[in-house]
């Protein structure tokens, strides 16, 4: 597993690395919210079953052994920055951006159109305006199958 | 100014840097209103009342029926304002209105009484009989820790809010909790049915903001007693690591991969229904989905079509109509790790048989690449990345399988253990299946029944302790163990000639 780090990334690390006093450590981990994802964490401890996989900003990238099994050779993906919240502890949210994981080194085929997922009914259709939360209401009422459901 | 403050020592404050961020509609990508950012410093404030008021305040010293009176208090502010929570709970996360309505809010309600009467129910004060150092007597006192500090997820903000401050305050703790940033908009909210429901201040705080500063403030602050997170299962190791320093108890619920089971007697009209539902019920986000479902190849092939002509009839658009069955991913970058999942799905599997994209056109105002469709990939190997990793997306893989042996072994081969389904007419067959999956939670002819009343938590990688039940309640306690020896002679302290018969 290699993985490599955009230019934009490899900023946000170095400037994470001027507002941290501790060592900086990107490693990528698993699971629930956030899929596989890189973390960037000041005074980490990788655990046992760490490599390092690449590095960005002279800050080292760790994968575990699980995720090095399946992305063998130098497939990896490319660590990337995305101007969005997030809920990590990964140190770079304090700069109002997440890194993330994108790129397989992998090509992707055509959309496939299998079968059609049709569009909910527009039964309201609401405009943009600069106070969406008073626009955008309920549609519609619940569905009779759920009118009797009731937590205990 | 924030339209949504922080909640620190009963009262909604800004952050001190004055600083906020926008949440946003993911449906819409339109601001919903401005969140007060807190920081390293406003996470020290909260911590700081919440000591406070655990080392000063009443709380702690209520009689469990006391405390339960608010939780159920709170729990009755809720329902009654159950369609406020609720879109409000749809449009900051992207969940429907139907989740919001029939799980979320019902849910975070029934958490709060479940807890309420735990705090009622459970003896705070065991009397032990026969002690082995007689006369002696002994009894186990049962106490709150102290400051719990609860960090939750994007995908169910305030139910999970409920789950980590309810049996925490039914307990005798003081509370600091912290939603994610995605989905603040109704933890925070809970603010002021708090203030209706007269919770001393102090007892909830409930912060916004990056984990970055805020939430490693919460896990590393030596003020704070214990630490339960629900999340990533990186973010669980950097919380036990962070709280390691002061030793903090900590409970942990993480990543899944979950199998689903359907066996060649299951009734395969209600199967598909099960192995649709935990998968796509929520777009996937959530933990403990069945995401890999394991298929007998007797039925494999009708199985598929089934499941490829039901998912085709799940309606995608606005979350707030009721007749929307899948919104939009929490936010862009999620919909984008789903995309880059389903790309590395085609090089590894091939084509899905359904899905593989954004919509193609919703209503006008919706932002299409937010979304997207359910996705089926058929055939695949267990050892394929779409069926180790966890997407948290609408992606199912279909695996094949000829034995009950080989159904198990390929459930178990995953870092994870969550949850888990067994689909069978035969329910003695489907048990001894579900006996034998390292998993903390299994469905027999069902998918996705949480309730409080149930311990909820994971095997191996999937995290630590269990939250819910009664369990859920006592791991928010400690045990203390109370030894009184009534002796009034020297015959009662032979074991002190352990040391020496002369002291």
């Amino acid at each position: 597993m290699r993985v490599s780090a955009s230019a934009r990334a490899a900023e946000v690390v170095a400037a994470m690395g001027e507002r941290r006093t501790g060592t900086l450590t990107v490693t990528i981990g698993t699971g629930c919210c956030e899929s596989t994802a890189p973390f960037l964490y000041e005074d980490f401890w990788p655990g046992p079953d760490q490599e390092a996989v690449g590095e960005v900003s002279g800050v080292t990238i760790y994968a575990p052994e699980y995720l090095r099994r399946l992305y063998p050779g130098d497939q990896g993906p490319r660590l990337e920055v995305v101007d969005e919240l997030a809920e990590s502890l990964s140190v770079e949210t304090e700069l109002g951006v997440r890194l993330a994981l994108r790129g397989t080194g992998l090509d992707s085929t055509d959309e496939p159109q299998a079968c059609e997922v049709p569009a909910a009914p527009r039964r309201s259709a609401p405009t943009r305006s600069a106070h969406p939360v008073a626009e955008r209401t309920v549609v519609g009422r619940p569905p009779p199958e759920l009118e009797g459901l009731r937590f205990r | 100014m924030a339209d949504f403050k922080l909640f620190i020592n009963g009262e909604y404050v800004d952050s001190a840097s004055g600083e906020t961020f926008t949440t946003t509609d993911p449906a819409t990508d339109q601001p919903i209103g401005e969140v007060a950012k807190a920081d390293r410093e406003d996470a020290a404030r909260a911590i700081s009342a919440a000591r406070t008021a655990f080392d000063d305040g009443p709380w702690p010293h209520l009689p469990g029926s006391e405390r339960a009176a608010k939780l159920n208090k709170l729990a009755e502010l809720l329902e009654a304002n159950a369609e406020r929570f609720a879109e409000a709970e749809s449009r900051d996360s992207g969940g429907t209105i139907k989740k919001a309505t029939f799980a979320d809010v019902p849910g975070a309600a029934s958490a709060l009484r479940w807890f309420a009467r735990m705090a009622i129910e459970q003896p705070d004060r065991i009397e032990l009989e026969g002690s082995p150092f007689p006369p002696s007597k002994n009894y186990v006192r049962y106490e709150p820790h102290g400051v719990c500090a609860g960090i939750v997820p994007f995908n169910f903000p305030l139910l999970m809010a409920c789950w980590k401050l309810a049996p925490a305050l039914a307990a005798g703790n003081t509370s600091v909790l912290k939603p994610a940033s995605y989905t603040s908009v109704t933890a925070l909210m809970l603010g002021e049915l708090a203030q209706e429901a007269d919770i001393p201040p102090g007892v909830l705080n409930i912060i916004a903001g990056p984990g970055g500063t805020a939430g490693e403030e919460l896990a590393s602050n030596p003020m704070v007693d214990k630490v339960a997170f629900t999340g990533s299962t990186e973010v669980g190791r950097r919380i036990m690591q962070l709280a390691s320093g002061t030793i903090k108890p900590v409970t942990l619920e993480l990543g899944g991969k979950s199998a689903n089971i359907v066996l060649d007697d299951a009734d395969l009209d209600i199967a598909a229904a099960c192995v649709l539902f935990g998968t796509f019920f929520h777009n996937g986000q959530v933990c403990e989905s069945g995401t890999r479902a394991l298929v007998h190849k007797s039925i494999y092939d009708d199985f598929v079509s089934l499941l490829v002509d039901r998912a085709g009839k799940i309606a995608i658009g606005n979350q707030l109509d009721f007749d929307t069955d899948l919104g939009p991913m929490v936010s862009r970058a999620q919909a984008e790790t789903v995309e880059r999942y389903v790309a590395l799905g085609r090089e590894e599997v091939g084509e899905p048989i359904c899905g593989g994209s954004a919509p193609d056109a919703l209503a006008d105002d919706l932002v299409t690449a937010n979304f997207y469709r359910p996705t089926i990939f058929t055939g695949v190997d267990n050892s394929a990345r779409i069926a180790q990793e966890e997407i948290f997306g609408p992606v199912l893989c279909v695996i094949p399988f000829e034995t009950d042996d080989e159904a198990v072994a390929i459930a178990n081969d995953s870092i994870y253990g969550l949850g888990g389904g067994v689909q069978s007419a035969n329910v003695e067959r489907a048990e001894a299946i579900a006996d034998r999956l390292q998993t903390g939670t299994v469905w027999i002819n069902d998918y996705h029944m949480i309730t409080p009343e149930r311990p909820f938590g994971g095997y191996k990688q999937s995290g630590i302790g269990r939250e819910l039940g009664t369990a859920g309640y006592d791991i928010y306690r400690q045990a203390k163990h109370v030894h009184t020896n009534p002796s009034t002679g020297r015959d009662g302290y032979m074991h002190f000639a352990a040391l020496s018969a002369n002291i």
